[in-house]
């Protein structure tokens, strides 16, 4: 296998390339006004430790694969195009009253609960750019009014006269009957010819986002003709650049849904979010091939830090309706459970609880934690690693910034000591106490709303201050072991690597699988099955367009179903791809049972108030071949020399204990080193707390045990625990 | 002899403690907002107690209720779960409101106090009764503490070891509930036994399973048992959720620091709610407010108010309100009110605070007994609403008088938010044949209040719950026969002022697919704004509720398109559907079925302007031009401000002369004090307006005419006469004179 996968972020382009049984890992500085340039010196930098020319290893690629932050960025940067709405008469305040909810969508609890004082987040689309048109299609699909093209000529030209770059038509009940906003299509071309000069894009609702939902579906929209231009214009110019260089393929582009096309079928919001979902995808591969079974995977930086989940046996855990940047949108996302906790998050004094809070204000990487003497004056979670002594300020990444201890110690002195009268170390191991706890129970919710329970998990710890605080938040979740992974500091780049091609195709139903009125089950197979045979040929050809030959096509059937009225759209695998009896349509009735037993507890069920499906939806997929990480270590290794013994503290010792620091590049696989100890590496350190073990692995993966935990497991169950 | 004395009075306690006739909701007990007194354990817990491991069990604590919230909205089928008006809560072993989710309606949390409490007093040590674990206990008549009838609430007691050490409760607006109207609601309800189901703090449930017999019962008692039996569960599972984040808590740091955390944070937020109010600059400010009917007939309705502060003690004195009505359903308990004001703290005074009841505990809040503030047990309380919102702007507008001169804010000052439930009801079979009776979730779009130095903004969110929210239309009209035609924000729809309210939509309902369906709405405000403006800023405007009747809609739509408007102006000032015929109402609208096509509009209202509309911005004004939100007469005659209406050019130099002008105009339209109070002031109100509640004497309590007069602490309920026979009464007179 020859492929190169590459996530570029705000600062690092981060590239993984496997050459047959090599796997290297570089990095260089994004460069935004041409991604291509970052991307060309990371994979040069490769090319180089390969010991060949870019333009060799570029004709001899099978793929390459690209996951980015970009169109996060546009959209928080604002550099979109202006776009002009055309939306039914009467639903011209829909987008810009948000439901409501738009007010808080994006901002933590805590703002949340200050609503009253929030503010609308600036639109994209401000009001003089909506225009209503006449018509009106409603739920059945039923044309209402029909659309009367003289009004909406003008209201195109109306639009187009504000200086509209992109239009975005969103209609009722689109996605039921698109006939008027393809017949707007039309008119629109007529208008407008795509051959002309200044031609100007138009995106259709139903196109983006296929379920019920007039908000979040032309919000979707709208979100991706903002960025759908300078998507376009940096993704092709990329694929220009491969192509200039040898590479004769098609580039694919990770999506958010966990999966990847190519640039030609892709919309541009399905790339938000893809560098953290990729991660997330790394994750699921790493479970199989560490078979280790149910993963949390934390990737925790200076501001905020990703959840996501790994339950194996092909579930994946989707937002359908996920929050991207402040907006409600209707597309599925791989689940991300973000929580506002990092480095940088701001720890202070609670006057009411008389408590040390941290977060989830957070200092951000600028100005940052006070000890990076960048103007930050408040007490942050980093300046408490700094103060236990967990931190080296020379070494700080890599000495890039050096560390002053002294802000540190007058920021926490100032804002905690002088509040609780409590010693500087104490303030510290309670602001570590308080971010593992929080930490820890925000997962635990995470989980706990999906029905699981973190015990029975293992947690994979990486970004910056992942393999520092895993030890703390681990202990509070119960959990024995914790894997930081291989090729950790690049592991986005690497789940793009391993990413299989998918799509999903779904649509909107209203269909009884029980009708409590009734009390009949469904019947009419034939309008299921067409269904689903309809979302399998879409899914089919959006693959075999991408040249996938049609016998390496799978199909996976989910059905969001729910009990009576309720909002849950519980989101079922269903154990039959097509129904031709009543016995399986139970099956389908159990299957949706269990699951809901398993989120909601057991006995909540509620089949008597009946049984519906929302939505279908079919996942259409092609597994390709995989990177295995998961080498096995012979024998075992002495730890090396230390590289200094340093003072920590740590939450439950009354005293410093002296602690070993290594560093990460002297260590060998197959080496123990019992905690507390330090492991720094250029990009993280690692603290083995006391109680814990690190066991290293190749490509600088490695397990921290708590064996002491473990064995008290395997004393209350009779199963074997297993570690690699 | 006194010793036999003694002996006899205790018998006759004992003899009357024991022929208790009914175990209502004793009045005292009603009235008492304080925390309950700490219990040794809880001192003890406290004592022993590490600050840094009582921070970790609270964020455990607070994190399980936030989880069962999340579920809760999932898995509950009421239109009210589904959009955010529920709550997940922990309780003392006493019965004190103590952690809450942090999303959810704050006011049902702090009124279920009460009913936890009856359940403490009544039940715990009842011999046939008791209290165990796995018991599940309910109620929803509001007179045991709540809003009214249509919020369920469950509760299950949290033992310990045997010792009981918290109460879990989950509480769900639910809708429909049996009652005279369909959707919980009754406007039309004269006595309390027109409001549905009305189950006092009850037992339904042991081991965790629902008797099913009760569960039959309620099914059988109301127009939807589908959603009945749904939610029963659903808030069940999610109060268990709680109950195994407490258990997991106290595996993990032991019961002292639970028992530690529920009682702590109490006493932390009275301490602070304490200092921050001694901060305050001692006064005494009055305001007023005004309900202008009581959905069924025109009247004015005032809630009095006398804020008052002085060192750490702030009293909130509603003597010289309004009396009760006994037979119209606008009474709040004194629980609902007081639970409106924990609300109004914390989410616009000091959202900063733990979400809990203590906030008001250091407060005093007076009531007149038999005022609609602190009604008789056998008033009708159903939409209570109709008093308590204005009480809560009431209180809104006076605290903003504080917080200007207070050093230290934890949130910006604001005007009144728009305070009124506008939305639809409705009941019916559906396109799918089911029996419904509920509710849109259009009543979370009040609009925000203007802030200092901001504009208030559209439609936010009810200003019960922060991000409770309208829904999609396309999914609700999936579910029920209704179409909204429109929903456009409302053109001059707002609170005027340097800063502006928000503005709300203006919904164009009629129904679609069903032979029996139908409507009713249930607001005030269409005479009288119901959200004040401040510092010089409007008021809400008012709203009628508009009809449209005799008219197919959607045969207009299909053949004669050209003719559909979609503002309320342009359809009834136009009047282009021929052959129907155009009314307006007050926004009392009792249940009435709607033909297929009938349309009717109701608007939501606008937040309270702040501070003076000549100080306005003029590019403010400008940029609401821009976005349609007010008209030019609006920018010329309100604003002062002039512009080129082709180009929208802001004309500088005839807005900068215009404002000069008008505040020479001001200057000598201006009198002295004196002289405008002798000039406005009157003794009585007018004689011909139904007036009710103190005028300038709050000791003398108007009942609806200048002769009927009641004295303050000695209030009688008022009956009104059927508005059908009022009606009657009128035709008959008429028709006597026509004989004549």
């Amino acid at each position: 296998m020859k492929q190169v996968s590459v996530d570029i972020g705000g600062t690092f382009t981060d590239c993984f390339l496997v050459w047959d049984e090599i796997s290297l890992e570089t990095k260089a500085l994004t460069t935004h006004h041409n991604l291509a340039l970052g991307f060309m010196e990371a994979l040069e930098q490769a090319c180089q430790e390969l010991g060949k020319d870019i333009r060799s290893v570029l004709s001899q690629l099978d793929s390459v694969r690209y996951a980015t932050t970009l169109g996060t960025n546009a959209l928080i940067e604002r550099k979109g195009p202006k776009i002009g709405l055309l939306t039914t008469a009467g639903y011209e305040s829909q987008v810009p009253l948000s439901r409501g909810r738009g007010y808080g969508d994006g901002l933590t609890p805590q703002e949340q609960q200050d609503l009253p004082a929030g503010k609308r987040p600036e639109p994209i689309v401000p009001i003089p750019m909506i225009a209503g048109i006449r018509e009106r299609i409603d739920y059945k699909g039923e044309v209402l009014m029909p659309l009367d093209e003289g009004h909406l000529r003008k209201q195109i030209r109306h639009l187009v006269d504000q200086g509209a770059e992109g239009i975005v038509v969103g209609l009722m009940n689109s996605v039921i009957n698109p006939i008027h906003e393809r017949r707007v299509e039309e008119i629109f071309l007529e208008e407008y010819p795509t051959h002309m000069l200044g031609a100007i894009p138009i995106i259709l609702s139903h196109q983006v986002a296929e379920r019920k939902g007039e908000y979040v579906r032309i919000t979707s929209s709208i979100l991706d003709a903002y960025l759908h231009a300078q998507m376009h214009y940096a993704l092709s110019s990329l694929e220009m650049t491969l192509k200039e260089y040898g590479y004769k393929k098609p580039m694919s582009v990770v999506h958010n849904i966990g999966g990847m096309a190519q640039l030609n079928s892709t919309h541009a919001l399905q790339t938000i979010h893809s560098g953290p979902t990729a991660g997330v995808n790394a994750a699921e591969h790493l479970s199989e091939d560490f078979d280790v079974g149910q993963l949390i995977a934390m990737d925790m930086g200076g501001t905020s830090c990703d959840i996501g989940i790994v339950v194996g046996g092909g579930i994946r855990f989707y937002d359908f309706n996920p929050v991207i940047d402040r907006w409600l949108v209707g597309i599925p996302m791989l689940h991300l459970g973000i929580i506002g906790a990092g480095g940088g998050s701001i720890a202070r004094y609670d006057n009411t609880l008389k408590q040390i809070e941290v977060g989830p204000t957070s200092a951000g990487s600028e100005p940052g934690p006070a000890s990076f003497d960048r103007g930050g004056m408040d007490p942050t979670v980093t300046d408490a690693d700094l103060i236990l002594g967990y931190l080296d300020p020379e070494y700080y990444a890599e000495g890039s910034i050096g560390l002053k201890k002294k802000r540190s110690e007058f920021a926490i002195r100032e804002e905690i000591c002088e509040e609780t009268d409590i010693s500087l170390i104490d303030a510290a191991r309670q602001i570590k106490k308080k971010v593992d706890t929080n930490m820890a129970h925000t997962i635990f919710k995470e989980l706990g709303v999906k029905g699981y329970d973190p015990k029975n998990f293992t947690l994979l710890a990486y970004g910056g201050n992942g393999p520092l605080h895993c030890c703390g938040i681990a202990e509070v979740l119960e959990i024995d072991k914790v894997l930081i992974p291989p090729f950790a500091p690049i592991f986005s780049a690497v789940g793009a690597g391993l990413m299989n091609q998918v799509n999903i195709h779904e649509k909107s139903v209203f269909m009884n699988i029980y009708d409590s009125n009734t009390r009949s089950l469904l019947e009419d197979y034939d309008r299921f099955n067409d269904l689903v045979a309809e979302l399998e040929m879409a899914g089919k050809e959006e693959l075999m367009r991408q040249d996938i030959p049609e016998t390496a096509i799978q199909h996976r059937l989910e059905l969001d179903m729910r009990y009576g009225n309720q909002l849950t759209q519980t989101s079922v695998i269903s154990p039959v791809n097509r129904l031709s009896n009543k016995t399986e349509v139970l099956e389908m009735a159990k299957a949706f049972s269990e699951n809901y037993g398993e989120r909601f507890g057991d006995g909540s069920q509620q089949p008597e108030a009946g049984i519906r499906i929302n939505t279908i939806r079919v996942v259409s997929y092609v597994e390709l071949e995989q990177v295995a990480f998961n080498k096995p270590v012979e024998g075992s290794v002495e730890p090396p020399k230390p590289v200094s013994k340093r003072e920590c503290y740590f939450v439950d010792f009354e005293e410093p204990v002296a602690t070993n620091v290594y560093r990460s590049e002297m260590i060998q696989p197959g080496t123990a080193i019992e905690g507390p100890a330090l492991v720094e590496s250029p990009r993280a350190t690692y603290l083995i707390e006391p109680g814990w073990k690190l066991i290293m692995g190749e490509n600088n993966s490695s397990w921290i045990v708590n064996e002491a935990k473990i064995r008290s497991k395997k004393s209350l169950h009779s199963g074997t625990m297993k570690v690699n | 002899m006194a010793t036999e004395f003694k002996n006899e009075e205790e018998l006759v306690k004992k003899f009357l403690n024991e022929t208790t006739l009914f175990l209502g909701p004793e009045p005292d007990f009603m009235q008492d907002h304080t925390l309950a007194s700490i219990t040794e354990r809880e001192k003890v817990a406290i004592r022993n107690a590490d600050p840094s491991v009582l921070s970790v069990t609270r964020s455990k604590m607070q994190a399980g209720t936030n989880e069962s919230f999340e579920m809760l909205e999932q898995i509950g089928a009421a239109p009210g779960a589904k959009w955010g008006d529920l709550i997940s809560c922990l309780f003392t072993a006493k019965g004190d409101l103590s952690i809450v989710s942090s999303g959810g309606v704050l006011l049902f949390a702090a009124c279920v106090q009460y009913g936890v409490k009856y359940i403490v007093k009544h039940w715990l040590n009842d011999p046939d009764v008791g209290v165990k674990p796995g018991d599940i206990f309910y109620y929803n008549d509001a007179r045991y503490g709540g809003v009214h009838n249509t919020d369920q609430v469950l509760i299950m007691p949290y033992f310990h070891e045997g010792e009981l050490i918290a109460w879990i409760s989950t509480i769900v607006h639910e809708g429909e509930n049996g009652a005279v109207e369909p959707g919980g609601m009754p406007s039309a309800a004269e006595q309390v036994y027109d409001q549905g189901l009305a189950i006092s703090p009850i037992k339904i449930g042991e081991n965790y399973q629902f008797y099913k017999d009760i569960v039959t019962f309620f099914q059988n008692s109301v127009r939807e048992p589908k959603l009945m039996v749904v939610d029963l569960k659903a808030k069940l599972y999610a109060a268990l959720r709680i109950e195994q984040r407490v258990a997991e808590a106290i595996e993990e740091y032991g019961v002292d620091p639970v028992i530690a955390v529920l009682r702590k944070t109490l006493d932390d937020t009275v301490d602070e709610v304490k200092r921050r109010v001694s901060q305050w600059p001692d006064g005494t400010v009055r305001m007023m407010g005004v309900a202008d009917s009581t959905l069924r007939e025109n009247c004015l309705i005032k809630v009095n108010l006398e804020l008052k502060k002085k060192g750490d003690v702030l009293t909130l004195d509603f003597r010289g309100s309004s009396p009760e009505f006994a037979n119209r359903p606008n009474n709040a308990v004194t629980s609902a009110l007081k639970g409106t004001l924990g609300q109004l703290f914390l989410s616009y005074v000091w959202p900063d605070l733990p979400r809990n009841q203590a906030v008001l505990a250091p407060m005093e809040v007076i009531v007149d007994e038999k005022s609609v503030f602190n009604p008789s047990f056998e008033v009708p309380n159903s939409q209570s609403m109709m008093t308590m919102w204005p009480a809560f702007s009431v209180t809104q507008a006076a605290l903003a008088k504080f917080l200007y001169n207070s050093p230290e804010k934890s949130t910006n000052v604001i005007a009144p938010w728009y305070n009124m439930i506008t939305t639809c009801i409705y009941g019916g079979v559906t396109q799918h044949g089911e029996t419904v009776g509920n509710l849109c979730a259009d009543l979370n779009g009040m609009s925000g209040g203007a802030r200092d130095g901001m504009d208030g903004e559209h439609s936010i969110a009810p200003l019960f719950a922060p991000m409770a929210e309208q829904g999609e239309q396309e999914q609700i009209e999936e579910e029920v026969p209704i179409i909204q035609l429109s929903r456009r924000i409302m053109k001059d729809n707002q609170g005027f002022g340097q800063y502006r309210g928000g503005q709300g939509y203006q919904m164009f309902l009629t129904q679609q697919d069903s032979d029996f369906f139908g409507f009713m709405t249930t607001t005030i405000g269409s005479k009288y704004p119901s959200a004040h403006g401040i510092f010089g800023g409007y008021g809400a405007p008012t709203y009628p509720l508009c009809k449209i009747k005799g008219v197919n809609v959607f045969d207009v739509l299909k053949n004669e398109p050209e003719k559909m408007a979609f503002t309320t102006e342009e359809i009834m000032n136009n009047q282009p559907l021929e052959d129907a015929t155009y009314s307006t109402h007050h926004t009392g609208l009792q249940f009435e079925l709607a033909e297929e096509g009938e349309i009717y509009i109701i608007t939501q209202g606008a937040g309270g302007g702040y501070g003076d509309v000549l100080d306005r911005d003029p590019n403010m004004v400008m940029k609401d031009v821009e976005e349609d939100l007010i008209s030019q007469t609006t920018a010329n005659d309100i604003y002062k401000v002039f512009y080129d209406p082709e180009t929208l050019v802001l004309d500088w130099e005839t807005t900068e002369v215009t404002r000069k002008k008008e505040r020479e105009a001001r200057k000598k339209r201006g009198v002295p004090f004196n002289e405008f109070i002798n000039n406005w002031v009157t003794e009585k109100p007018a004689e011909h307006l139904p007036f009710y509640g103190s005028w300038s004497d709050r000791s003398v309590v108007y009942a609806g005419s200048t002769e009927k007069i009641m004295e303050e602490g000695k209030l009688k309920s008022v009956m009104m006469p059927n508005p059908k026979d009022v009606q009657i009464s009128k035709l008959e007179k008429e028709i006597q004179s026509l004989k004549k």
